[in-house]
């Protein structure tokens, strides 16, 4: 059973369970008060002592009964209450047999169990070693069944009869021998079916190995498949929960400055009004944000990410309001007053699909001076999420002048390396003069670390 | 004498807390190994409910650390009552003077003073808060954390001692150790990720919502006037209200509130009026409300939840155009 858990273990380690050496020395403890009796409290103890994490009990689920699924009765020894005379027919009748299904019945009969062995030979020559997918499971249990001599077992067990017969064993003896034979022979097809089961999520855990969180985060965005992109999605909140701490954290180390006599006094009233305790004042202005996202084809992942992580973080930012554009400018604030951030997201993108080499952002900005010039004030963070690419239409970085001078800030964040600026229809030269700053943010770890200094 | 998981369940049971199979074995689990248990789970499902329940189940003092952004030691552990050491020193300086009178120079006041000055920092003029209380109590205590993702991630760095080692260190006094060793459960809402260090050092429950025999017994526990055809009709409405895209789904606690709302206005079934003077019971966000009662209002609205769920998904897209 220890051997057991340790696999348990190592499998739930290989589908990307986190588990510490402490913990799965918990469960051991755990195990040895609860004990293996009862099914239910068995895995309400491992399940204590190993997943520490909501989103991993699926995986647990699913591979528990895997490893601890009934797994079959023991075998059982019919032969204990046999006189000496009868087990001496039955291993000559055994004897006899054909040699593959002499083992089969040696097990049956004798009630001795497969070693791993035999089951690992008897999958080995049915390619159970190239199965990884869980529903083939039921297809290699019959074969190895059948590869075992399982399908025989009537004529076997018949041919055995009969011999036993002829020897001259009684008839309740022979008939007590046939049933466990046959109860032995339920349990271990159960048993194959585990075995098959239980190797195919072995070899399915170690192909699935995900990208582990920090390759993910290095990731271009435009080198992210699907699944990455799925996965640093989830990664998203988790990030957005580091930010906020840290932005917390930063607060708490930023609180100086002038003397607040008024709080000072009300907190020092207890010690007779003598100033033990300074209050400080603290100023801390939440940025107020205008974003301003391209979604075409190019830089649509770093835009999603960017509009998520920063609504996700809603509560360190005192206002912000999005605009996403291609060919022209739109605002998307909307979406995300009616539902939570990802969902929204989603939404925006499934509502403006890009389309073929249309983006302009000169055009884009000028709809934004004309319609949307009251969300920019002296207070506003202006941030631009595009590749400034404007398919060789007007940059009209005149307008990101004019808005540059209403802002507090304009900060750029580009997918592009600077190297690939000015090249092709590039304008981000164009652009740069009025920027404050331009941030690189070809990945994840580089928007993280732009949107960590906005909050800063 | 607890001994197996029927025990926790059956002590829990008394206190009219209804214990999952589940919960009855982690429990347990917490009590053979003395490990702190860390209960994650929707809000309202009686995480905190089950702390009060086990503690006075078992005949402990609770202690509760109402958790919050911004909270620190001396909000925590302890904190030194200035007052009253400036009062003693006030009231003893009588006594003060005639130790130093002794004294010819200031050096030897000084060490005069140094020799005294346990006095001024002693436990006596310490202010215990929950966690120096639940170290340094006498009878047994249970100390619940209670939304512990609220606080800041060096608070929780700061509770690893405690919780391993059961013991807190106080710079000027030196490490206490506790008396008796408390349980220690915690709840969080997972709004954040807690570190590894911390759940490494506790056991993991996940509370959901209970099914609906399970939250039928416990409305019947808590509102036992109600029918028990209506006490059904509720649950099986607050299921499916689960299963729509609300804002903020309706908790156990909320069930029975809304249970007790039906017995106080003595309501025979859950018809249309009763539905809409009530629902603000459970639901807390008038968006919500609009969205169930689209979902449950229509007729024949018994016909399934699935109908439901689609239509839903349908008002959801709708909300999400931009308006112009």
């Amino acid at each position: 059973m220890e051997q057991r858990i340790v696999d348990f273990i190592a499998a739930l380690r290989a589908a990307g369970v986190r588990v510490s050496i402490a913990e799965s020395a918990d469960a051991f403890r755990a195990v040895n008060h609860i004990g293996v009796l009862e099914r239910g409290e068995f895995k309400s103890a491992l399940r204590a002592t190993l997943v520490k994490d909501a989103k991993d009990t699926p995986t647990f689920e699913s591979l528990f009964p895997l490893f601890f699924g009934s797994g079959g009765p023991p075998l059982f020894n019919p032969t204990g209450d046999l006189t000496p005379e009868e087990q001496q027919m039955l291993m000559d009748a055994l004897r006899a047999l054909a040699n593959d299904l002499r083992r089969l019945m040696e097990m049956l009969m004798q009630g001795r169990e497969p070693s791993p062995q035999e089951m690992q030979r008897a999958g080995r020559q049915v390619g159970l070693q190239y199965a990884n997918r869980p529903f083939q499971k039921e297809w290699f249990a019959k074969r190895m069944q059948r590869q075992m001599g399982l399908e025989q077992l009537d004529e076997a067990l018949q041919e055995l009869m009969e011999m036993l017969a002829a020897m001259g064993m009684e008839r309740e003896t022979r008939e007590r021998l046939e049933e466990a034979a046959r109860g032995n022979a339920e349990a271990l097809e159960e048993r194959v079916e585990q075995f098959a089961g239980e190797n195919i999520a072995r070899k399915a855990m170690e192909e699935k190995q995900e990208p582990s969180e920090a390759d993910l985060m290095q990731r271009p965005f435009s080198a992210l498949s699907e699944n990455e992109a799925r996965a640093l999605r989830d990664m998203v909140r988790r990030m957005a929960a580091q930010l906020r701490s840290r932005a917390s954290l930063r607060y708490k180390k930023g609180k100086r400055g002038a003397l607040d006599a008024k709080r000072t006094i009300r907190a020092n009233q207890r010690y007779g009004g003598v100033p033990i305790e300074l209050r400080l004042k603290t100023k801390r202005l939440k940025p107020k944000l205008v974003l301003i996202c391209d979604v075409s084809t190019s830089v649509r992942y770093c835009s999603e990410f960017m509009l998520r992580l920063i609504y996700e973080l809603q509560d360190q930012v005192s206002k912000a309001r999005s605009f996403i554009f291609i060919d022209d400018i739109k605002e998307i604030t909307s979406y995300f007053d009616a539902g939570r951030p990802d969902t929204a997201v989603e939404a925006v993108l499934n509502d403006h699909q890009p389309g073929y080499y249309n983006t302009n952002l000169g055009n884009s900005l000028d709809t934004l001076t004309h319609d949307h010039l009251d969300a920019i004030d002296h207070r506003t963070t202006l941030i631009f999420i595009g590749d400034g690419r404007n398919n060789f239409s007007d940059p009209r970085a005149d307008l990101v002048d004019q808005l540059k001078r209403r802002a507090r800030r304009v900060i750029w964040l580009s997918p592009e390396s600077p190297y690939l600026w000015g090249t092709g229809d590039s304008d981000m030269y164009a652009y740069q003069p009025f920027c404050d700053a331009i941030h690189e943010v070809a990945n994840m770890q580089q928007l993280a670390d732009a949107v960590d200094r906005l909050l800063g | 004498m607890i001994t197996g998981t029927h025990d926790v369940r059956d002590a829990l049971s008394k206190q009219q807390y209804v214990a999952s199979d589940e919960i009855s074995t982690v429990v347990l689990l917490s009590e053979k190994l003395q490990k702190p248990i860390l209960v994650e789970g929707p809000a309202g499902v009686g995480k905190t409910e089950l702390a009060k329940a086990w503690a006075s189940a078992t005949g402990r003092r609770l202690i509760r650390l109402q958790c919050y952004e911004g909270l620190d030691e001396s909000k925590a552990l302890y904190e030194w009552e200035y007052a009253k050491q400036m009062l003693y020193t006030q009231l003893l300086r009588d006594k003060l003077h005639d130790v130093l009178s002794e004294t010819q120079t200031l050096a030897q006041a000084a060490d005069r003073i140094a020799q005294e000055e346990d006095v001024f920092f002693s436990e006596r003029f310490l202010l215990p808060r929950p966690l120096l209380q639940a170290v340094t109590a006498d009878e047994p205590v249970l100390l619940l954390i209670d939304e512990i993702d609220r606080a800041d991630a060096e608070f929780e760095a700061f509770l690893l001692e405690i919780l391993s080692d059961f013991q807190v260190s106080v710079p000027e006094l030196g490490t206490m150790k506790a008396k008796q060793i408390p349980a220690v459960m915690l709840t969080s809402n997972n709004t954040r990720e807690l570190s590894e260090a911390l759940k490494r050092r506790c056991l993991y429950l996940f509370v959901d919502y209970p099914t609906v025999e399970t939250e039928l017994r416990i409305v019947r526990l808590h509102a036992p006037d109600l029918t028990p055809q209506l006490a059904k009709q509720a649950v099986e409405l607050v299921h499916r209200l689960r299963k729509l895209d609300l804002k903020k789904s309706p908790s156990v606690s909320e069930t029975i509130d809304w249970a007790r709302a039906l017995v106080t206005l003595n309501a025979q079934a859950l018809d249309k009026e009763t539905l809409e003077n009530t629902m603000t019971v459970l639901l807390k966000h008038e968006q919500d409300v609009q969205r169930a009662k689209r979902a449950i209002g229509t007729p024949g609205a018994s016909g399934g939840s699935s109908k439901s769920d689609d239509d839903d998904s349908v008002d959801y897209r709708m909300l999400g155009r931009p308006r112009r």
